[in-house]
């Protein structure tokens, strides 16, 4: 009886456990050797990088594409088709996607880390081939939905950004091994930048936000947040970001500048949409989760800050290394990995009341002390390499890359324990059913 | 129970302008939701041709909350009465909807949602509230409840995120049934 009611049911909606769970699984062991990688590089290679192949680009993939991108294809292909109540597409687009993307992203990382063309070059075809699977399912989902302006333009955003970063990723690791580049555009740093510039504040910046106006306000019970607002925020990152990146493509800086500038006019926007929604949460103790949203969105406008240095002719070492460190590390990893942690059981409670029993716990499913440990040791990591960048010194560096696989281990530890008690949790609603 | 709205005029009697809405015959769209269809552009199009200060009267198997508040947006005042188990007798009346939740017997929570009781338990329709808006006012309904009451709640698609909220507080899904446009759940306290 009422406008855009007759959509699909909700078995179309939710997919098997094993699909969404197999991203978040592979983003988390990506997330350990991303780390591992970085330990076994060392601090002088990590503390100057400023581009090229080696050991810390293939860090840097392992959790741009690895953990990043990886949890937010896991978390789109679930959570888009339930926020838009549209259906997605079929199932095994999703399974193929994530077995072209996987693989692509380990051989990617690992032709970066030994510096072999075919390598990169396999690698970054398949993961592009995965991507476009995503673009495809995403889009077609997106082009049903116009009852969500604030949420889909975001997203539209991140998909625009998703294509251009990888054809101009394609076009960096092809440039690695014949150098063509060169002779048409500006100069391969160029490039890279603008890469980066879509990457972390195109693609997965903007499916940030989005996903913020959806999943913030459901995991605080908060109130939602206003279409206007999703509106606002996205046409003032947009052109944030078309500057940004356009700046950096160009060798423009005060135009990258001028992107940073309004990207922190954009911010403020979002954080003052979100601090609305926390004032109205039902929720008055926060989970622990939320520690690391509240890191991620003090690392935001830092990043931007930071951004400022380079764009304005600062040396590109230390202020572009710490640039891409804050927005890599600071903002997106620790938004990620607050998602992941507060995602995980909760799929999990969802999906175990398949067999008809009562749900799983979400405070059951949660481990506690491995969340603790691991921010514990991801904000200690955050400020001992952030220090090193700035103030040099091999120690800080050193011991900041050991505390951060100590933190992403016990990340693994956490996701281990919610599988295991997800499955027992099932084994037990399995022998009930056979008892009843 | 919360509520920022009780409305008040069934105390007062029905509204003066049910006379003249009670000499119209009401669209009975039972039979179109019967048949798996959405009635609503049936009923916007008889809407449509309602002059100021005239009446339309809808026959539903539901207190059809949501299309009050979409009718009150169109200026149209409303007074609902449940007639019979299935059967929901809904007056509009084009006059600015001054007056829209009138003899609807409900309580409005912050996010509106609408809630009444009925024999089977109270009941609270959610449907067209934006996300997570319905889970608020169930997770705030449920929250305020002292007894073993059943909570029917009436959703347009089936709530994923709701049973892991439900379970942290000791409540579950016992039942759902769906219908067109009306999906509904009974909530019961874990035993």
């Amino acid at each position: 009886m009422f406008p855009g009611s007759l959509m699909l049911g909700a078995n179309e909606r939710l997919l098997p456990p094993s699909v969404p769970y197999r991203f978040f699984a592979a983003a988390v062991v990506f997330h350990i050797a991303a780390w591992a990688v970085l330990v076994a590089a060392g601090p002088d290679e990590v503390a100057g990088f400023v581009g090229g192949a080696g050991p810390v680009l293939a860090a840097l993939h392992l959790i741009t594409l690895g953990t990043l991108a990886m949890t937010a294809l896991g978390a789109a292909i679930q959570l888009l088709p339930v926020a838009t109540r549209r259906p997605l597409g079929p199932v095994w687009a999703c399974r193929l996607m994530f077995w072209l993307y996987a693989p692509g992203v380990a051989v990617l990382a690992a032709g970066f880390a030994v510096m072999v063309p075919w390598m990169q070059h396999l690698g970054g075809t398949l993961t592009v081939l995965g991507l476009a699977v995503f673009v495809w399912l995403v889009a077609a989902n997106l082009r049903q939905v116009s009852d969500l302006p604030g949420m889909t333009r975001h997203a539209w955003l991140a998909l625009a950004a998703l294509v251009l970063l990888a054809a101009l990723g394609l076009a960096l690791v092809v440039d690695f091994t014949t150098g063509f580049l060169g002779g048409f555009l500006p100069d391969h740093a160029a490039v890279a930048a603008a890469h980066a510039v879509l990457a972390g504040y195109g693609f997965m910046g903007m499916l940030a936000l989005g996903f913020s106006y959806v999943l913030i306000p459901m995991f605080v019970l908060g109130s939602a947040v206003p279409d206007a607002v999703g509106r606002r925020t996205a046409l003032v990152s947009g052109l944030a970001l078309v500057l940004g990146a356009g700046g950096a493509v160009l060798g423009l800086g005060w135009l990258a500048a001028a992107g940073a500038v309004i990207g922190l006019a954009a911010v403020a926007v979002y954080l003052r949409g979100m601090a609305a929604t926390l004032k109205t949460r039902m929720k008055k103790r926060l989970e622990p989760f939320f520690r690391l949203v509240w890191l991620a969105w003090a690392m935001l406008p830092a990043s931007l800050l930071a951004a400022l240095a380079p764009a304005l002719g600062a040396p590109l070492d230390p202020w572009a290394t710490l640039w891409g460190f804050l927005l890599v590390f600071g903002w997106l990893l620790s938004f990620v990995t607050a998602i992941l942690q507060r995602i995980m059981p909760f799929l999990a409670s969802m999906h175990s009341s398949a067999l008809g029993g009562k749900p799983a716990l979400l405070s059951h499913l949660a481990p506690r002390r491995p969340v603790d440990i691991h921010f514990g040791c991801h904000l200690a990591a955050l400020a001992l390499i952030a220090a090193a960048i700035l103030g040099g010194g091999s120690w800080p560096m050193r011991l900041g890359l050991y505390v951060g696989l100590a933190g992403s281990v016990s990340f693994g530890v956490f996701a281990v324990l919610v599988l295991r008690r997800y499955r027992s949790h099932m084994k037990a609603a399995v022998a009930a059913n056979h008892k009843g | 129970m919360p509520s920022n709205h009780c409305d008040t005029s069934e105390g007062g009697g029905p509204p003066e302008w049910l006379t003249l809405a009670l000499e119209v015959p009401p669209l009975d769209v039972r039979p179109i939701l019967a048949d798996g269809t959405d009635p609503y552009a049936t009923v916007m199009a008889s809407a449509d041709g309602v002059i100021l200060g005239g009446s339309l009267v809808i026959d539903a198997p539901f207190n059809p909350s949501p299309l009050r508040r979409v009718m009150a947006g169109r200026g149209f005042s409303s007074y609902g009465r449940k007639l019979a188990e299935g059967h929901w007798r809904v007056f509009f009346h084009l006059d600015g909807g001054t007056d829209w939740e009138s003899g609807a017997e409900v309580e409005v929570l912050p996010e509106g949602a609408m809630i009444w009781r009925e024999e089977d338990g109270i009941h609270i329709d959610v449907r067209k509230l934006p996300p997570p808006d319905p889970l608020r006012a169930i997770i705030r309904l449920i929250e305020s409840l002292k007894g073993a009451e059943t909570v029917v709640v009436h959703h347009e698609r089936e709530p994923h995120f709701l049973a892991p909220e439900l379970a942290e507080r000791g409540w579950r899904i016992a039942r759902m049934a769906s219908e067109v446009v009306n999906v509904r759940l009974w909530l019961e306290r874990e035993s």
